[in-house]
């Protein structure tokens, strides 16, 4: 059964609500909210309260539940 | 026999007010070596604030030369060299001089990946001051080879990030990476051999992130040397600077992590990302 998610634009402060199922990756919930707010090409990352998750891991494995609320950082790059 | 002690001795020595920190040790801050990749915005802020905090020797790596739009927000460097295309390094160096005549600090003029990394290992701690993913990653992968703490800038606009990366005990920077990462770092690495088509967008930059940032890293530095590790920031901390807002995560350590593997095997290539 797929879960729902709040996602946050930490930029903005939007939210959107995302669908996932547990096999999605945080790299798929990434790319999902960085495209829908058409973000600029570069490094974001996800966190979940205090942890920054993975792109690599899966829904379930990262222990996202339904209702959680995450957050898209911009990862800064410059020097 | 007791101690003599001289009337106006206090404000004779440099780091008076620095001893009067608890915390810090100057005896280690200033027998300390510390290794700077990157002499732009970061690196003149990260070089000034080592060199006024008592490190005396430093050894700075940066391939690039000064252009005027650097001006907004380098401490260290003057209208004078832009028209000369001096390299940032060496400009660097002959000012900190000024700061600081008693520091030893050596110029490297080159590309991060194509110094002899070995050299890290002679450093006790790593700044990083870069401004791409690609030589970021390189870099931490030797300094976690070595096991050098590795501490990295980053800044865009009003936000900025600092990590700490304690071999082995935390996370390093490959372990934060996701597909956004290994996308700039295909681009910017995509046409090689032409240094003219490597994709390098100009990101927002001003000064007072960038001190911000560079103080942060520096003072997570002078934890590292005073033996207080365990207060540094546990692993990575994100500064919003329009909203003033500081958030610390904790990144947990990727077993599939090339990094940690290559701590192994040197054949596993540090900072591919599969």
């Amino acid at each position: 059964m797929p879960l729902r998610v709040k996602v946050r634009n930490a930029e903005s402060g939007a939210t959107v609500e995302m669908e996932l199922e547990g096999e999605n990756t945080i790299d798929d919930i990434i790319e999902g909210a960085a495209g829908y707010w058409e973000k600029d090409a570069g490094a974001y990352v996800l966190r979940r309260g205090k942890r920054l998750l993975r792109g690599q891991q899966t829904v379930a494995e990262a222990g996202i539940l339904n209702n959680d609320e995450l957050e898209l950082i911009p990862d800064p790059e410059g020097g | 026999m007791s101690a003599i002690i001289k009337a106006g001795a206090i404000d004779g020595d440099r780091f008076d007010r620095s001893r009067r920190i608890k915390w810090i040790d100057m005896e280690k801050i200033e027998s300390a070596r510390c290794f700077v990749a990157g002499a732009g915005a970061l690196g003149n802020e990260v070089i000034k604030n080592l060199v006024l905090s008592g490190v005396r020797s430093i050894t700075l790596v940066d391939m690039d030369f000064i252009v005027r739009s650097n001006l907004n927000r380098c401490v260290l460097f003057r209208e004078e060299d832009t028209l000369k295309k001096t390299m940032k390094a060496d400009v660097i160096a002959k000012r900190a001089k000024e700061l600081n005549p008693g520091i030893d600090i050596t110029p490297v003029n080159s590309r991060i990946e194509e110094i002899d990394s070995s050299c890290l290992k002679n450093h006790d701690v790593v700044f990083g001051c870069l401004d791409n993913i690609g030589a970021r990653m390189h870099l931490n992968a030797y300094a976690y080879f070595y096991g050098v703490p590795y501490i990295d800038g980053g800044t865009d606009g009003t936000t900025g990030k600092i990590q700490v990366v304690l071999p082995p005990d935390t996370p390093c920077l490959q372990c934060t990476t996701n597909k956004t990462h290994a996308r700039i770092l295909e681009k910017r690495f995509s046409c090689t051999g032409q240094d003219i088509s490597i994709y390098e967008p100009k990101i927002p930059a001003e000064i007072t992130t960038t001190s911000i940032i560079a103080a942060i890293q520096v003072r997570e530095g002078l934890k590292i040397l005073s033996g207080k590790k365990e207060y540094c920031i546990r692993h990575v901390c994100y500064y919003n600077g329009f909203l003033n807002t500081f958030d610390s995560f904790e990144v947990s350590l990727d077993p599939m992590c090339p990094v940690h593997l290559s701590k192994f095997s040197k054949s596993v290539h540090p900072y591919s990302h599969s």
